[in-house]
């Protein structure tokens, strides 16, 4: 079919997880209320929203990889989409810690009477931003050299060496991401304490949680470049092409017709006995 | 095979003819073979020499120890509970308030 298309778009195929993704994430608000209102057995429904909406991503992207990997839809003019979305996606995150910001300096420029007009509130124990958060700050950054550390080796073709700057940006990260936990746990005040704890954990946690998400990201990343490394061709450029080679042969074979319940990762696997 | 490989290639630029997009046979980033190598090294060095002011200042923070804080007396702005939470009275990182202290 591709032989046939005279143009670099991917025109994707009729598939489910679009709707599949909607009702599970219109199962989960749903789901989500009746948890914090006390509706009987609203843990449980909302658990399973998210195991659905879990699910959903992970068959997706599984799906992509296969189109990226095996059926060679990953052209130029395709990888601007994700590009796009990872800008306008980093766009909106700023946005949104800007105005946690701007609630708290807000807060913070006139304090109301209710907090005893200062700031930081009566009674609140601030941290000192010369401990914990001094010590936070160049791990964040470190673990941005490593990860850049990463692109540039797998530009260089230095595919085995990415691997272990992956697993050091994710160490970093995940140092990052404990500090600020015990710095949580230590912590005189918490969420629940006037504006100033309900701003400043909104700020801070929203951010730890842009890390977490940061860090299972490369993870997955990780596995990816580490499973592509036994590839015998050490280029994902030359596997996409050699893969969609073997593309006919793979299929024909049944052993290969792995149960598509396993991990979407594993996807690759099959390429490496190739 | 290897007219394979080169009917593949060019159905992934989805085109006969060479695109701008893609030169013929290498993928083009913003820099060159020579450049990868070298930006590779120059980060590197960046990673190590974060690494080690990390661990030193983990190091001079950690032995330190972390001051402890006197309970606030209970103002009506502290410590605000409208509702349980679903989980029980205390809130994630809470614990501290029931505890020794």
């Amino acid at each position: 079919m591709i032989e046939s298309q005279r143009h670099s778009y991917h025109l994707v195929d009729p598939s489910p997880w679009p709707i599949s993704g909607s009702l599970g994430a219109f199962a989960t608000t749903v789901r989500g209320v009746m948890y914090m209102h006390p509706f009987q057995g609203g843990a449980t429904l909302l658990s399973l929203g998210l195991i659905f909406i879990l699910y959903t991503m992970f068959v997706w992207w599984r799906d992509v990889l296969h189109e990226s990997m095996l059926e060679g839809h990953l052209t130029k003019a395709v990888q601007l989409g994700p590009r796009y979305g990872s800008i306008l996606f980093i766009v909106s995150e700023v946005m949104f810690l800007f105005a946690l910001f701007q609630a708290s300096s807000h807060s913070s420029l006139a304090p109301t009477v209710e907090i005893g007009g200062i700031w930081p509130p009566k009674g609140i124990g601030v941290l000192d931003p010369r401990e914990i958060p001094f010590l936070n700050t160049p791990i964040l950054p470190s673990s941005g050299a490593a990860v850049t550390w990463a692109h540039h080796a797998i530009l260089a073709g230095k595919e085995k060496r990415a691997v272990y700057t992956l697993v050091a940006t994710i160490s970093l990260a995940l140092v990052s991401t404990g500090f600020q936990g015990m710095e949580y746990y230590q912590a005189p005040s918490t969420i629940s304490d006037s504006i100033y704890g309900s701003t400043f954990s909104s700020a801070t946690g929203f951010h730890g949680f842009h890390v977490i998400i940061g860090t299972l990201f490369l993870i997955i990343c990780g596995i990816r470049q580490y499973l592509v490394d036994y590839c015998p061709t050490k280029s994902l450029c030359i596997l996409a092409h050699k893969c969609r080679d073997r593309r006919d042969y793979g299929r024909s074979c049944s052993q290969r017709n792995y149960p598509k319940v396993d991990l979407g990762l594993f996807e690759i696997v099959p390429f490496n006995h190739n | 095979m290897a007219s394979m490989a080169a009917r593949s290639i060019r159905a992934l630029r989805g085109s006969t003819k060479p695109s701008s997009l893609v030169a013929a046979g290498k993928r083009r980033f913003s820099a060159s073979a020579h450049d990868d190598a070298y930006e590779t090294a120059k980060w590197e060095k960046i990673t190590y020499a974060g690494i080690a002011t990390c661990t030193i200042l983990s190091i001079y923070n950690l032995s330190k120890g972390h001051p402890h804080h006197e309970p606030p007396p209970p103002y009506p702005y502290l410590h605000i509970r409208n509702k349980e939470f679903p989980w029980g009275p205390d809130g994630l990182f809470e614990e501290k308030h029931h505890g020794e202290h």
